[in-house]
């Protein structure tokens, strides 16, 4: 549970098991499943945190990250899924969940 | 007293050639009229299926699925680089060829009897042959016409196309070569099946009148006192196809992470070199079903595929240049994907239910005002081609 990513993350710990996870599918399946309590709080502690985890992370190409590295990537990647969430959607998250998913995303570039 | 000058007029002026006139609801649910868009239109138009960065090297191939034509197609790039496109189905009796949606190889051999199939469609091989009463040259794959623009991929059923891709795109043509996606390396794709009409499907996407009852979140970045729906600045009319240029609001009301994620996504365009382009504000629809837009963040196509009267599929690209190998790169278009899916995920469920209306046939006609325009215009394109149609396949003497 701890230690899960790069040193000066702590806060983040807690969000790991949830939301790092791999693929844009799957993070919108978690940002779908999650209620506005998980989404709120993971939006008030990571997004202070962004610009100096992506600057980290630029420091190598995405194929070398170490597994902690990865870790907080897929954490990031679905923090975008949660900012729709928390700063668009807000209380019509709910809703638009459901019709989401007759959106069926079928290719991702990446994982 | 200050008056207020808006800082925003709807181009009213550029549709009103069009005329006012009531559409008849008809043509968005009769089968009969389906089926003369689909022979009219649909099989013999240059369609938009795909894009080059599927087929990256010679050897590879992409199978797509017509419904309207019950047709399965092979776009292959042979041996020697040129796309060719061909039927899925073998000479012998007519099984398909390949199940898997894309591949490598340069043969494509029957599972049935073992014919085997060059990157040409060419028979190459066959057990038993000369039991046949046949040359290898009578078992040639029907072909189906195939061209690009803009990296884009167009087939066209007709066998023989009365126009070229680049004839039937016009000046389109060179417009669309100047955007990222001529230029894209791989692609984030959503889909959806809906139970709607292809132009019902279709005119959703191209007025903004919708916007701020369906987008009313998600949107809001588009709405301005002086420009409540976000219309657009301008409109064009090319033939069959047609534009409109999206109005840049000047005091959008942003919300944190989004202006700095859109910050990101901005400064790796201005990199890129796709920011700042003559096309940044233009959304091309071309006919008869496909959307491109000119904006160089969420850079997306949109294809609607009619089945029947009733049923499409939708299939959205958001296209990227070059591989996300920075988390930075990674973290932008994820954001930018996850975004411009929400505003369609919204349009995709209100369109179900504009199309439930209109079946019990008490709704006579449908209405346009001027700011939806182009569905007018979508309208208007499709009778002239399903008029000309009737007029060709009717005895010169019964002509009217
Ligand atoms: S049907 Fe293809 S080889 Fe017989
Ligand atoms: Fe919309």
């Amino acid at each position: 549970m701890s230690n899960q990513l790069p040193d000066g993350y702590a806060v983040l710990e807690p969000f790991v098991d949830y939301w790092a996870v791999s693929g844009t599918a799957n993070r919108d399946q978690r940002r779908s499943d999650s209620t506005p309590a998980q989404r709120n709080a993971f939006y008030a502690i990571a997004k202070d945190l962004v610009p100096q985890a992506l600057a980290q992370l630029d420091a190598k190409p995405i194929a070398e990250l170490d597994d902690k590295e990865r870790r907080l990537l897929d954490l990031l990647l679905s923090f975008t899924h949660v900012t729709h969430a928390v700063e668009m959607l807000t209380d019509g998250e709910a809703r638009h969940a459901k019709f989401r998913k007759e959106m069926r995303i079928t290719r991702q570039p990446a994982e | 007293m200050n008056e207020h000058t808006p800082i925003y007029t709807a181009p009213e002026e550029q549709v009103a050639w069009m005329g006012t006139d009531p559409i008849p609801a008809k043509a968005y649910y009769d089968p009969e009229w389906f089926e003369l868009e689909r022979r009219a239109i649909f099989m013999r138009t240059w369609l938009e299926v795909g894009h080059v960065c599927e087929l990256p090297e010679p050897g590879t191939w992409i199978r797509r699925e017509l419904e309207f034509a019950q047709a399965s197609i092979l776009i292959v790039r042979g041996k020697d680089g040129q796309i060719r496109a061909f039927y899925n189905a073998c000479t012998h009796r007519g099984t398909q060829l390949v199940e898997e949606e894309s591949g490598k190889g340069t043969n494509f051999l029957c599972p049935y009897h073992f014919w085997n199939f060059g990157d040409d469609g060419r028979l190459v091989a066959a057990p038993d042959f000369n039991r046949f009463a046949l040359t290898k040259e009578d078992c040639k794959i029907p072909k189906v016409s195939v061209d690009t623009c803009a990296g884009l991929i167009f087939v066209n059923l007709d066998p023989a196309p009365k126009q070229t891709l680049r004839e039937f795109l016009g000046d389109f043509a060179d417009r669309l070569e100047t955007l990222p996606v001529a230029r894209a390396t791989t692609f984030h794709e959503y889909c959806y099946d809906i139970d709607a009409n292809w132009k019902i499907t279709y005119d959703n996407f191209q007025e903004n009148y919708h916007l701020r009852h369906v987008h009313g979140r998600t949107g809001i970045a588009t709405v301005h006192a002086d420009n409540l729906y976000g219309y657009p600045t301008g409109y064009t009319f090319h033939g069959k196809h047609r534009t409109q240029t999206i109005w840049s609001n000047p005091e959008p009301q942003i919300k944190p992470m989004q202006g700095y994620n859109f910050g990101l996504a901005a400064k790796i365009g201005m990199e890129q070199g796709i920011i700042g382009g003559p096309e940044d504000r233009t959304y091309f629809a071309v006919f008869p079903s496909l959307f491109i837009i000119g904006t160089p963040i969420q850079h997306f196509s949109h294809k609607v595929y009619p089945i029947s009267a009733t049923r499409s599929r939708g299939v959205f690209r958001v296209y990227w240049i070059g591989e996300g190998d920075t988390a930075t790169k990674r973290y932008a278009r994820e954001y930018a994907l996850a975004g411009i899916r929400d505003i369609h995920t919204e349009d995709v469920n209100i369109i179900n239910r504009a199309q439930k209306g209109l079946l019990s046939g008490a709704i006579k006609n449908v209405h346009f005002m001027s700011m939806e325009g182009l569905c007018r215009h979508l309208y208007q394109q499709v009778v002239a081609e399903v008029e000309a149609y009737r007029n060709e396949s009717q005895p010169a003497g019964e002509r009217a």
